[in-house]
């Protein structure tokens, strides 16, 4: 554990970027040059296919300018020629750390066109399935980000999490990855019997083991503070400017969560917090992801005990021909704000499909914070947006 | 925190929202309909509209922009969010096949990527965009937009000048 004072010794960075940038420019009196350094499309520490067009001054960036699509598959395009029933494995295909997610948003945008009434399991089994989708991916989130900074062994607790949370998901969905488990009106099939208990057994013990393997292990790490705090540091207003959502805007004190201020499914029923932090760099967002593990542990044990029986789904017919006009669904995804928009023209295909993805939005930060910061600090801010591959790439 | 949130309940907001626009800007059609305040404006007024929602309605997050091409004229929808309930759905229609609208980047900035998004996907060019390349496609060699109604995705497309 390090001390107060040594805390403060380490942070790497103070101010904000514009103000770092600020400091007089020593180039034009010593005639130096920058130089431009490609970061990417294949790099072991990048979430994905990304590559980075950096301008260096020493080791100082000042420039950095994202390029995109090694993996675009054009979803949306894939979307229009499909049923609306078959563009649900699609969706799963999106965010590959958030598949739940990614279906929820086009299902509810879709139930949005057809007025559908869904009945009370169905919702309370899709919220148990995202809130256990969000532990798979806040836990291996915190890994990654200490991975970036050189510390392997957070990521191998999180993933033995993250391989259990994927066995319950396996259990219910039948797939471990992309699980076409939500259906427009419904879930594909009932929750196997006994699974709530155990979910709920797993529960205890992952409260106990988060404490010990991931929140005391890297809070106090000399790595981590180092390496996080003060870094990617933004105000509220540039944050909402940017467009970030979710755990990096939440860390910056903005109060603004989809699933409170935009109830969806049941969870205006349930009870939970909105975790904010005020610093607004890297550290802070951790620390939201932090609380975020603790209110899904919440939210989960109430809905295991608020369970209601009957149907999964409802009957809205074979052949899904919904009503001219937009439908819209915004879930909150691991990474913040998951939108859909579906076009329909009444015919059983939709007209367009739009994935507000919040992986894509919130990397324009990358362009407006990374200026001003250490080329090594590229690697926690990503860490802080956690985008991953198949999200912003669609 | 640094951020103020809108208060009061979402239904007086939103008719303060759909007054505060209608009181300033020529609207072809508003209402309210649930939570969301739907109105439709034309395409020149897109860029005024948008900074009174921003800077007098204080409706602080652009959630997306989406283009619809309906074949002959497209369709953008702006979803501006004020973080507590209400929504501000602000849409407009452009004539014709080939679309140019005022950028709205100067302000929401957020709207950079979405609108290079709309630009590589649909060609909408984005008059006082300060920086419109294409996010997905190629930069060269490329003259498509992929989705367009007119894109056939069973036709092979070349790459002109790299064979």
């Amino acid at each position: 554990m390090l001390s107060e004072e040594r805390r403060n010794e380490t942070v790497a960075l103070d101010g904000t970027a514009s103000e770092r940038l600020a400091r007089p420019d020593i180039r034009s009196e010593f005639g130096l040059e920058t130089m431009d350094m490609n970061m990417g499309p294949q790099h072991p520490a990048m979430h994905g296919l990304l590559r980075l067009i950096l301008e260096l001054d020493g080791e100082t960036v000042m420039r950095c300018d994202p390029v995109m699509g090694y993996l675009h598959r054009s979803q949306e395009k894939i979307a229009e020629n499909r049923m609306y029933p078959a563009v649900v494995p699609m969706t799963d295909r999106l965010d590959y750390f958030a598949n739940i997610h990614n279906e929820h948003g086009y299902v509810l945008a879709v139930e949005d066109l057809l007025d559908a009434e869904l009945p009370p399991r169905a919702e309370y089994i899709r919220v148990l399935m995202s809130e256990l989708m969000r532990l798979a991916s806040h836990i291996p989130s915190i890994g990654f980000l200490m991975l970036e900074l050189g510390a392997f062994t957070p990521i191998l607790y999180a993933f033995r999490e993250r391989e259990r949370i994927q066995n319950f998901l396996e259990a219910i969905t039948g797939a471990r990855m992309m699980f076409h488990y939500f259906r427009i009106g419904g879930v594909k099939a009932d929750l196997p019997p006994g699974i709530l208990e155990e979910i709920s057994e797993y529960l205890d013990g992952l409260e106990g083991r988060f404490q010990t393997d991931t929140v005391d292990l890297v809070t106090g790490s000399e790595i981590y503070v180092a390496r996080t705090k003060g870094v990617g540091r933004m105000t509220p207003e540039q944050a909402l400017d940017i467009g970030v959502t979710g755990p990096p805007l939440r860390g910056t004190g903005v109060d603004f969560d989809i699933r409170r201020d935009y109830p969806y499914s049941v969870y205006n029923e349930l009870d939970f917090n909105v975790v904010t932090d005020d610093a607004g760099d890297v550290a802070a967002s951790y620390r939201v992801r932090i609380g975020e593990v603790w209110q899904s542990i919440r939210i989960i044990r109430q809905v295991i005990e608020k369970m209601p029986e009957g149907p999964v789904m409802a009957d809205l017919g074979r052949r899904l021909r919904p009503k001219e006009g937009d439908g819209f669904g915004r879930v909150e995804s691991p990474r913040g704000e998951y939108a859909v928009h579906v076009v329909s023209d009444g015919s059983d295909s939709a007209y367009r499909v739009h994935y507000r993805d919040p992986s894509f939005c919130s990397m324009q930060l990358l362009q407006e914070v990374v200026p001003g910061h250490y080329l090594p600090d590229i690697m926690p801010i990503m860490g802080m947006i956690d985008p991953v591959s198949g999200g912003w790439d669609k | 925190m640094a951020v103020s949130m809108p208060g009061g309940d979402v239904a007086s907001r939103l008719s303060g929202y759909l007054d505060g626009l209608k009181n300033r800007h020529g609207l072809e059609e508003g209402e309210v309909e649930g939570n969301v305040v739907r109105v439709v404006v034309a395409p020149e007024s897109v860029p005024q509209v948008l900074a009174t929602a921003k800077a007098q309605l204080k409706v602080l997050h652009l959630s997306f922009i989406t283009v619809v091409d309906w074949e002959g004229s497209f369709e953008l929808t702006y979803e501006l969010l004020d973080l507590r309930g209400g929504t501000v759905r602000v849409k407009t229609v452009i004539e014709g096949t080939e679309p140019v609208i005022g950028s709205v980047t100067s302000v929401y900035p957020t709207a950079n990527w979405h609108e290079r998004e709309a630009y590589d996907m649909f060609g909408v060019a984005f008059r006082g965009h300060p920086d419109l390349r294409r996010t997905y496609m190629w930069q060269d060699h490329f003259d498509h937009h992929p989705l367009l109604k007119s894109f056939d995705i069973s036709t092979k497309r070349t790459f002109e000048g790299l064979r």
